[in-house]
Parts: C-alpha cells; structure tokens; sequence
C-alpha cells in the first residue's frame, strides 16, 4: 500500500511547488510509454497451484544454465528513509529491516504482487499433495555467504523460530500452519485447516542460517539488528554508513550467472520529500519509486533512457462501517455507488495515471483472468443518478428538497481519512462533492495517521477511507478485506474486515476457495465472491492506488513494464530481489 | 543560605513538574504508539493485517501496569537516565539515538543562533545609533524584508537554487553519502560544506528579530538623560554609541538569547527536515509521527533540562552586564 502514501501532505504543499518549478523548466517530451497501456497478457500458473512455473524466468532458471546474462556495473537504488540517519538493522524478520536485506537473504519462492506467480528462490519446486499438505523441494548445492552448506534444516529453524518469538511472525504463518517438518532435502508445511492460497506467504519466509541464529540472539530477537547478515541471497553486505549501504555480489550464488549488478548502492532518502523528487528527476537513481505530478515532463523528458511504469497496486474505497443504519443496508451501498463518478475521483486522486476501480474487487488489469464473465462491464460502475434513486428507494429513502430523506431526516455520512495521504484527501473532497449533489449530508473527519487507524479498527466510523488488495492473489486480497472471522465487536480492533462484513455465503466461497487446488473450482468460488462484492458492496471501491516504478535503462534492463509484468515494481518489499535477478546489463 | 535552599527547592519542583508534564503529553496524544507504528508500517508499503498487528503488539511489548505504576517506573529510569528502547528505532538505545544527534543540532543550530545575535545586534546598534538616516533606512528594510521570509520557504528556495540548479552545495543531509562521522579534517569539512545551506537559513530568517529589538532599545536609551550628559561632556561618538547607549540596550537581547540558547537544543524541526539534517528536530518529528514515547521523553527532558540550565547561566551573566541587579544581590 506504499502507493497511498508516498505524497504527504507535510511536504505536499512544498512538492507542489518545486514541481511547479521543475515542469516549468522542463521542456515537452515526447511519450515514452502510457502508463494506460498496461496489458493484461500475464502468463503464468494460477496462485495457489504450487507448479514451478516455466514463465517466471532467471529466478528458476538453474545456476548452471548456460551463458547467464552480460554482468557488471553498479545499481543504484532509491533507498531506505534515512530519517534523521539510517539505523543499522538487517534483521530479515522484523517489518523495519533496511531493504538491502532482502538481497541478502532468500526465501523459498516470491508470488508476484501482480498476479501471484512464482519464481523459485531456495525450493527448486513446491507442491501441495493434499490441501493440508505443503511440500517444499529445495534447491542443492546452495551455500551460505560464509561457505557453510544450507539445508532443510535451515528452513525448519526459521520456522521454529517464528514460533517461539510471535514478534517476529509478522505475516502470520503460524496462524494457518500446526507444523513444519523436514525430510532430506523435502520440507513439508502442514496446515490446521486447507489454506492453498497460504502458499505464498509461507513462500516468502525469509530462511535465516540455523548455525550463526541458533545461539546469541538478544532475549527479544525482534530487537536485534543482525549488523553482519550471513544469507543465501545474490548480494552480501560490504559497508555500512549512517548515510548509504553497498552490497556487492556474492560470487557463490547459486544463480550468479543470472545476477547483472556487481554492487548495488542503497542512498537515504531524505525526510524532505521535494528533494528525494529533485533527487529522482536529476537522475541520481536506476530504480526509484515515487508519485511525480506530469511524470513526462519531471522525469522522463529530464534526461536520456529513462522509463516508468504506474500500475495499479491496491484498491482505494469507501468502507461503510456495517454494524450502523442506513449503511448496512445493500441498497442504500449501491445508492452510493451509483452517485460516484469514479473517473473523476481517480483523475482528482491520482492524476490520472490509473482509473476507477471495478467493483468485483479484483484489481484491473491485473486479475483480469479472475474476472467473472457473468458481471456486466467488468464491475465498472458509472454515475447515474436516476439508478442510484431507484436504490435509494428500496433503502426507504426519497427526494425532497435537494436532500434525501427518510422519516424527515436526512442521510448523513461522516468519511474518516487520515489528513496525510494527500491522494486520499483529493479523492474524500469529490466524493464529498458528488454525494452531496445527491443530497447526502457529508462530513469529512481527517484525525492523523495514528488516530484514524484507532478509529477505524476499533469501528468508530461511519465511513472510511480504505485499501484493500494488491497482494496477487485474490483469495488473500478478499480473505482479509471480507472473512466474517474477522469482524470483532464494535470497539475491539480488527485491521481486517474492519468495515466488518458478515456473509455466511461469502465465508464460505472463502472456505471453498481456500481448499481448491485446481483451477476451475479456484475460479468458481472467485466468481461467488466477486458476485458478493458486486452486488452486496460491503466495500465501494472507487480507484486504484499507483505502484510508481521509475527506472533508468542506461546502465541495466529488464524492469517490469506493462509489456512485461512481471511484479509491481516496488523497490521496498521482496519484489526487489524478484526485480534485481530479471536484470541485464547494457553496453 | 535562605536564598539558595529557595533556588534548590524551586529548581526540584520546576523539574519534577516538567518531568511529569514529559510523561503525560505525550500520552495525551490520540492514538496509540502500536497504531502509529501499523500506519507507519502500511505508509511504508507494507501488508497490514491482523498477524502483523499481533506481531507487533509483542514486538513494542505492551506497557506494564497502570499509569500510576508507569509513571513511578518512568521517574525512577530518568533519574538513573535509563530511557529504555525506542518504538522508531527498536535496534537502538534512546540515548544512543539521541546521542547521535544531539552534536549536529548543538552545532549548527547553536552556531547560527550565535551569529544571528552578533550581526542581528551590531546592526541594530549601527541602526539605532543611525536612526532616521538612511543606512537605518536600508537596515530596517532588508530586515523586515528577510523576517517576512518563512524559513522553510527560504530553505527550499536555496536549496532549489544552490543544490539542484547550481549543484554548489549539498541537497540533503548532514555529511556525504558513504562517511561515517568522525573527527578528520576531511570529514570536517564536508560536513561544514553540508551545513551552509541550513546555516544561512537559520541564520538570515532569524537575524531580523535581533535587528529590530537593539534597534528599539538603542532609540529608547539614546533618549536617557546619561546619554545627553555624555554627549555634553564632549565623549567621542562611537564611546557613547557602544560604551554608555548599546551596553545598557543590550541588557532584553542578552535574555532573549539566553532564552534561544536554551531552546538550540529542540532543534529547527522544518529547517532541519527541509535539508533532512541529521539532528535532534528530525528526531523529534519522527518521535511524535511514531508516538514514540521512550523518545519523546527522552528529547522533552534534554530540552527542558538544558533551558533551565541557560536561565540559570543568564542569571549569572546579568549579575555581570546589570550592576543594579549586582546591588541586590548584595543586599
């Protein structure tokens, strides 16, 4: 969700003026690439079937294939936010870990943040052999970066270990799973309950070395800044400053061959967001990640070989809290829904880069191949004011002087959004717009971060800006935004299901979803939840958040394009080291 | 001996006061240290979900007892200046953190605060002691002009200017990407090259209050009776500019810069994360965007402390500069 937030409106005010300044200066280029021109021809497995797929490139390509890619050079990436400086902290299981560390360290395979195909890192292959049933087939032949063999005995450590410190289960693996065991070079996972979908974030464990994390870790691991990282990964750690970290290339890798960069360099961001976008125009940066106004003019026409790609990365909507009148009414959802012109929200929120969002909750183009047939028009929804009266109706309310009443009074809606997503607040101001031209009485509440979150997931609101999505895999997305087990009582909190949804039918599409291992009865329950989403509206998607990929191909290739879509091009989470063994270097 | 038993007395329960007031605003704050930490997280790209929210209440360990307990817990740590582990950075010790950044805010905040005062005050004496004349005319104006410059508008304007136009100075932080601090001339150096920017920010946006409070004063005292006696007795001019005028006008400015003094050590939170400065402003604004209440109490207490440690020294020099106040110490 880093796509919400990456304009703040501390530095907002400012951005926007030295964008001023550096489109002024810029001169109009030419169009690279359109960001609009994402296509949805991703190839691969469906999430969940657990084969190793053929698409997924160098990943699973074997160290010895032949050849490998043209190596050298040095990649610089956007880094870590040096805040006031830079903390030393490669701890690969804690969410603060600085991002070098997952070129550090592996996990068994990444699922694509786009649409949940793999690429194996240390499991050669994995196979659910029945829905409880989770085996990993590692890789051989595999060292760590001071010469030690790795083995299976690695992987079932790691695990024990997140189960012995719940600190540092942060993805929650040891909710799902009662146990995980290793035979020779075959790990298996076994589940409580039939979870295929799962696959993905037991997956991505990153696998931590048994000898070195065994004995001498603090009494609260969590805490513990691992400032020698020995891992399995492409890269190892080479200096350290308060300011900027290198990696350089492990020559032992067992894919070296693959891996082009011979030294990444990680620069601070600063804490002023207008420099880091100077930073990023004036070309300091191979891959950077930021939202730029006019990105043809601040960035791609600032200098030569540079590209980018803006595809969509979650869901932006409007939860209504569901346990409150009217808005636990369908028709009075679908009312609002019908008010919306979601072009224009997304145009207000996201310069028009993406688009609105479908209703079916899928995000767009990304999961396209999930889109039930059966819903008319993907799940867009237009404005139209006299079918939103119609539902307006149903719900028991009528027009009477420019305001939509019942029993004489009017519907009232108070939107709790946190007053720094910027993004957000454009879009809360047209929504706003748009509902009280029909007559709702809207109230924009815009607490701080922190206290919008109390506020959400203890249930004090009446409606909510949220997101939702953007994990790949759609049982995930709808598990966490829609599972009823989720919905606690109004003033315990749940960051799931936090608009607190209750659909025995859409439970148990979840149950049937997570236990199907083939592809038609996966598609048949995506279908029943999309069809929920579609016509229950427990949430009102309105647009897609951006993922804001920068890159410059003058010194490597290879990024994720809507050509090639492999994963989001997001520099801050695992899809790094996804992204790092795609490259190739130039010249 | 009345006199200091007083001074002690008051002293203890002006930091007690403060201490709790450290305690409890923090705490006052909505929302709370593992909601701030969840926000930050998804800020920041992550996958929030229940799991991580779990994980994370273990991780920040939840806080022992009730307030009544914490607070006693929380006196007894400061005294034996145990700050605990910080929400923001959980690798660190609080006082490591701010250790860090406690030398580059002394530096360039209380060096640019020096040099404010010394021009801000040479020209106002020059101002006043010129009043109605053109140079003042020149003065007062750049100096109202300079004070209607917001410092963060200013900051970005030079930093748009000099770093990214001209690529003269340094855009961000406090030393160059790759060094690690240390007390080599190189170093040194690059790290003074880093500080310019952020120096004549302060420096320029804060000159003017200086400027017109010694220039007020010095109309005012020019207007004393001593002064007319001295310009009788024939003194030279500069003499009674600085040696009966300026001296005695100078007396509000010298507790208005003890007071800035004091307050070096909180920092310049906009300046400072307009040039991303490695010093204790940022650290505060991340201490109250994290809700990082170790932290938070541990960078209230250095303020706090080192204001009442300034009073106390201005006390002291007024004795030095005042000879009235110099009597009634005596007597």
């Amino acid at each position: 969700m880093r796509s919400l937030h990456r304009h703040t409106a501390a530095a907002t005010a400012v951005a926007a003026a030295v964008a001023l300044v550096v489109s002024g200066c810029a001169g109009s280029g030419k169009a690279a690439q359109s960001a609009e021109s994402a296509s949805s021809g991703a190839a691969g497995s469906s999430p969940g079937s657990g084969a190793s797929p053929a698409a997924s490139g160098s990943g699973s390509a074997s160290g010895a294939s032949a050849g490998g890619v043209k190596q050298g050079g040095t990649l610089t990436i956007q880094g870590d936010s040096g805040n006031p400086t830079l903390v030393e902290n490669f701890n690969p299981l804690v969410p603060t870990e600085l991002g070098g560390t997952r070129l550090i360290y592996e996990p068994l395979a990444i699922a694509s943040t786009v649409d949940g195909t793999f690429t194996q890192f240390l499991a050669a292959s994995q196979k659910f052999t029945s829905p409880t049933t989770l085996e990993f087939t590692l890789r051989d032949g595999v060292k760590w970066s001071d010469g030690k063999p790795f083995s299976a005995a690695d992987v079932t450590f790691t695990f024990d270990l997140l189960k012995k410190y719940p600190a540092l289960d942060t993805t929650g693996v040891w909710t799902q799973l009662s146990k995980v065991e290793s035979k020779g070079n075959i790990v298996t996972a076994t589940f409580k309950a039939p979870n295929v979908p799962f696959e993905s974030t037991v997956a991505q464990v990153p696998i931590v070395p048994e000898h070195l994390w065994s004995s001498g870790l603090p009494a609260d691991p969590s805490k513990f800044a691992n400032t020698k990282p020995v891992g399995t990964g492409p890269f190892t750690l080479s200096s350290f400053a308060p300011t900027s970290y290198t990696l350089t290339k492990n020559a032992d890798y067992w894919n070296a061959a693959n891996i082009a960069p011979s030294q990444v360099d990680y620069p601070a961001q600063s804490s002023n967001q207008s420099t880091n976008q100077l930073n990023v125009a004036s070309g300091k940066f191979d891959w950077s990640y930021n939202f730029l106004p006019n990105v043809q003019q601040t960035y791609i026409s600032r200098g030569a070989n540079r590209s980018y790609w803006f595809p969509p990365g979650g869901t932006i909507g409007l939860f209504l809290n569901l346990t409150k009148e009217p808005y636990n009414d369908p028709n009075f959802r679908q009312g609002i829904s019908h008010l919306l012109d979601r072009d224009t929200i997304a145009k207000k929120a996201v310069n028009g880069y993406l688009g609105a969002a479908s209703t079916t909750g899928l995000i767009l183009p990304n999961l396209e191949k999930w889109l039930d047939p059966s819903i008319p028009d993907k799940g867009m929804i237009t404005q139209d004011a006299k079918k939103a009266g119609d539902y307006f109706a149903k719900a028991g309310y009528t027009m009477s002087g420019g305001q939509l009443t019942k029993d004489g009074k009017q519907a009232d809606l108070t939107i709790t959004l946190p007053n720094n997503y910027s993004d957000w607040v454009a879009a809360a101001n047209e929504v706003k717009a748009e509902l009280s031209a029909g007559g709702i009485n809207v109230t924009l509440d815009e607490p701080s971060a922190a206290q919008y979150t109390t506020k959400i997931q203890s249930g004090n609101f009446d409606g909510a800006f949220g997101g939702f999505g953007g994990t790949g895999v759609p049982y995930n997305d709808f598990n966490n935004a829609l599972n009823s087990s989720f919905a606690a009582p109004i003033g315990t909190a749940t960051v799931n299901n936090f608009e607190r949804f209750k659909s025995p039918e859409t439970d148990a599409a979840l149950a049937s979803l997570a236990a199907a291992t083939d592809e038609a009865a996966q598609q048949a329950a995506t279908n029943k939840i999309q069809q929920q989403m579609f016509t229950q509206l427990p949430i009102i998607p309105l647009y897609y958040g951006g993922s804001w990929g920068l890159f410059q191909t003058t010194h490597f290739t290879g990024w994720p394009s809507a050509e090639d879509p492999y994963t989001l091009p997001t520099p801050y989470n695992q899809m790094s080291l996804l992204v790092v063994s795609r490259l190739k270097a130039v010249g | 001996m009345r006199y200091v038993t007083r001074k002690v007395v008051l002293f203890v329960l002006t930091f007690w006061a403060a201490l709790t007031l450290n305690f409890a605003l923090p705490r006052l704050m909505p929302g709370s240290p593992l909601d701030a930490a969840l926000g930050n997280l998804q800020a920041n790209g992550v996958q929030v979900t229940n799991a991580m929210r779990d994980a994370m209440a273990a991780q920040l360990g939840g806080a022992e007892g009730n307030w009544l307990s914490q607070y006693f817990s929380y006196l007894g740590n400061t005294l034996r200046l145990n700050f605990g582990t910080s929400f923001s950075f959980p690798t660190q010790t609080v006082s490591h953190t701010i250790l860090q950044a406690l030398p580059w805010t002394v530096c360039l905040v209380g060096v640019t605060t020096i040099i404010a005062f010394v021009l801000g005050t040479l020209l106002g004496v020059y101002a006043g002691w010129r009043r109605g004349t053109a140079a003042d005319s020149t003065v007062t104006l750049g100096a109202t002009l300079f004070s209607a410059f917001p410092p963060f508008w200013f900051g970005m304007l030079l930093l748009y200017v000099f770093a990214f136009k001209f690529q003269i100075f340094a855009s961000q932080g406090g030393y160059s990407p790759g060094l690690t601090p240390n007390l080599s001339l190189s170093f040194l150096s690059d790290a003074v090259q880093h500080s310019i920017l952020p120096a004549v920010t302060l420096t320029v946006t804060s000159l003017s209050g200086w400027v017109f409070g010694m220039r007020n004063n010095m109309i005012n005292t020019l207007g004393e009776d001593y002064v007319t006696f001295a310009e009788a007795n024939g003194l030279r001019s500069r003499t009674i500019a600085l040696l009966y005028a300026a001296r005695n006008a100078m007396l509000p400015n010298i507790t208005a810069f003890g007071l800035s003094l004091g307050a070096v050590v909180g920092g310049s939170v906009l300046v400072e994360g307009i040039f991303g400065y490695p010093g204790l402003g940022n650290l505060l604004y991340i201490a109250v965007l994290n809700h990082d209440y170790p932290l938070m109490q541990a960078l209230f207490l250095v303020i706090t402390v080192s204001m009442l440690v300034t009073i106390f020294v201005v006390d002291l020099l007024y004795v030095r500069f005042d000879p009235r106040v110099r009597r009634e110490v005596i007597a």
